[in-house]
């Protein structure tokens, strides 16, 4: 099993962070950091998945492993993620479909984009498996599946060379912003809540991050030197964020997206606070983890383990917002349900683990530091 | 209108029925819709251009299927506006008003810069037990953002479901929209009201989940219906009392609306002066 590191810690905060978020009107909520600037935890997550992909496609002497083996491990990892997209649709529209039988309440039905699927299933199970039918919230994995996917290339070219990796997916970014191009959504009108085309940037980002720092001394020197412009910027998100203001999109100058603080396409506003946001904390992790031994292992934990917890916390943020409203929510319900999933969102992360340490000993991966590692040491999600 | 004065005479015990939907939708004026001026959608009938309407809402996803809402919504707008040419386009609103869903609503209109907004609000908020005063604000905020721009907006308030009938905040939250929409002054089409009375219609219809399903069902084969009498009816409001029905639509319609309206008015024994809602008029024509 890994250490503890900062990298493992602040996915197991994104996970946290998303979970609580994704119970939407819950006491917590309004103290996640996703209140308190213009991007939020999906933009963390993605950034550091593109950070993983550069740790797991190197062996553990820090050179680049053969390239097959990376399109293969990639490979394996979209179909993970695949696997695990389709089974949380299944189990949240029966979840859905169960509650909506159990209370008699043809309302719950209509939670978050779900009416389609039972108004009209005949389609809608085609664009579930396509990826093209999504609920709110479980809307994150379809994007890592795609960005998932195209990660052998990313690893690959910039192999070959970094400034065209950046120079090929800022294109793309640009392109979309400017000719708003995005992925369909089918059978429904309209278009992926997160667009990959837009959100590939901050996995290459996370990518070269990782890629370029590991080697270039000065570099770090520098991140070390622009966390002040990190603190102005996450300042004023702060104050963005509490003041409400932001652009009118209709008052936006074409092309509208680049001004706007829009999610779907990762507006260059919403780039630049998450940018802000990693100067400013490059060194939290290093600097509080001797404090807090115990929640640095137990983030860790959930970040060493992130497609199985996020999947998990998807469907017990669900589960959250069934009981919130059968209950009517209110502060003692917020607490058990957000500390109850908590504590669910650990054992998963435990159990995971323990699975993989106990029944099969044998299928030790060669690359991986550990039998325990091998799952999450791949991309993560 | 020239209805207002003969209907609003007492108010009969019972409500006649809206004719001009289909019979299982039908359900008296003053439960179905409160009107109100869609000054947009007026002037690109003056024009002459297609209406772009932007659906948004839990049922709004705009599925391929012809019985789907937005397509519905499209086919009976175009039934009732003859010779217009209606553009239906439908997306699911992810996400509560009260945090985030109005900016992406925001986001939406800006691309789609429509004439006029059909907004099923409120069954994601509910869902999650929101604040409802902050739900009430942001709603506002957002109907106002949308008049702000010029574009009309008609709101379509959450579904009825006997499990919820004696839910306070469920009521509450139903109450809210209204207030929005009165304050606000844009139309609102009772689905609730709606769905309330049909519940208590007798009928032979089952339902393999039973009869709390099966209203939900009819709820949203009525609910493209009830939105389109809504929107044609508002369509017909005066513009200011001065210019009367002078820059009523130029429909075939419109004169029949006119004449429909005294012919009617006096069996229709609505109460306008409780939701604002003429009697039941067969405006514009419904096959």
């Amino acid at each position: 099993m890994r250490e503890p590191n900062a990298i493992d810690f602040w996915r197991g905060f994104a996970l946290v962070t998303i979970f609580i978020n994704h119970i939407p009107g819950n006491f917590f909520e309004r103290y996640t950091f996703s209140q308190y600037g213009i991007s939020d935890a999906a933009e963390l997550f993605v950034f550091l998945a593109g950070w993983s992909i550069g740790l797991a496609t190197r062996g553990r002497d820090g050179l680049p492993e053969p390239r097959l083996t990376t399109v293969l491990r990639l490979l394996s990892r979209t179909i993970e993620v695949y696997r695990a997209q389709i089974t949380i649709m299944a189990l949240a529209l029966a979840m859905i479909a169960g509650c909506a039988l159990y209370l008699d309440n043809p309302l719950i039905l209509e939670w978050h984009n779900a009416g389609g699927f039972f108004a009209d299933p005949i389609q809608t199970m085609v664009g579930v498996v396509l990826l093209t039918h999504q609920l709110g919230f479980f809307n994150i994995l379809p994007l890592y599946v795609v960005l998932i996917a195209i990660a052998p290339a990313v690893v690959l070219i910039g192999r070959v060379s970094r400034a065209l990796l950046l120079a090929l997916s800022l294109s793309l970014y640009g392109a979309s912003l400017v000719f708003e191009w995005n992925f369909p959504s089918w059978p429904g009108e309209g278009d992926w809540f997160f667009n990959p085309l837009c959100w590939q940037l901050l996995l290459v980002l996370g990518f070269l991050s990782n890629e370029a720092t590991r080697e270039s001394e000065r570099l770090q020197r520098l991140w070390r030197r622009l966390m002040p412009l990190g603190i102005l910027i996450v300042a004023v998100g702060v104050v963005l964020a509490v003041l409400e203001l932001r652009p009118d999109p209709m008052l936006a100058p074409e092309p509208r997206l680049v001004f706007t603080f829009d999610k779907t396409y990762l507006s260059p506003a919403r780039l630049v606070h998450f940018c802000g946001m990693v100067l400013a904390f490059q060194g939290v992790f290093a600097l509080i983890a001797p404090h807090v031994g115990r929640l640095a292992r137990f983030l860790s934990g959930l970040g060493r383990n992130s497609l199985a917890v996020f999947s998990m916390g998807s469907l017990l943020s669900l589960a959250g917002q069934f009981v919130r409203f059968q209950t009517g929510g209110g502060i003692f319900v917020d607490i058990s349900v957000v500390g109850s999933g908590l504590i669910a969102l650990g054992f998963t992360a435990w159990f995971v683990e323990w699975r993989s340490r106990r029944p099969r000993p044998t299928r030790k991966a060669p690359d991986a530091a550990s039998p325990a590692d091998a799952p999450s040491s791949s991309p993560s999600a | 209108m020239p209805a207002a004065p003969s209907a609003a005479s007492s108010p009969a015990p019972v409500e006649a029925l809206d004719q001009s939907l289909s019979p299982e939708c039908r359900v008296p004026g003053s439960k179905l819709y409160t009107l109100a001026r869609l000054k947009a959608v007026k002037a690109a009938l003056k024009e002459k251009r297609p209406i772009h309407v932007l659906s948004i809402g839990s049922s709004s996803a705009g599925l391929g299927a012809s019985a789907s809402y937005p397509v519905k919504l499209e086919n009976a707008l175009e039934q009732a506006l003859p010779d217009v040419q209606v553009e239906v386009e439908a997306r699911g609103l992810p996400g509560e008003v009260a945090s985030g869903a109005g900016e992406r609503l925001r986001s939406m209109v800006a691309e789609m810069e429509p004439d006029l907004v059909v907004w099923q609000v409120g069954t994601n908020d509910a869902l999650a037990r929101v604040d409802i005063e902050a739900f009430g604000e942001a709603l506002d905020e957002s109907v106002q953002w949308v008049k702000s721009h010029g574009i009309d907006i008609v709101l379509i308030d959450p579904v009825f479901t006997e499990s919820l009938a004696d839910d306070a905040y469920y009521t509450q939250m139903v109450r809210t929209v209204q207030e929005v929409a009165r304050r606000e002054a844009v139309p609102l089409v009772h689905r609730y009201a709606a769905m309330r009375f049909l519940s208590t219609q007798r009928t032979t219809e089952a339902h393999m989940l039973g009869r709390h399903f099966r209203l939900n069902d009819l709820g949203l084969r009525c609910m493209a219906e009830h939105a389109t009498r809504a929107i044609t009816l508002s369509l017909l409001q005066p513009e200011s009392a001065k210019e009367g029905m002078k820059d009523g639509i130029k429909d075939p319609g419109k004169g029949d609306a006119v004449t429909a309206d005294h012919a009617t008015s006096d069996t229709s024994k609505t109460d306008p002066a409780q939701t604002g809602t003429p009697g039941p008029s067969p405006a514009p024509k419904q096959p």
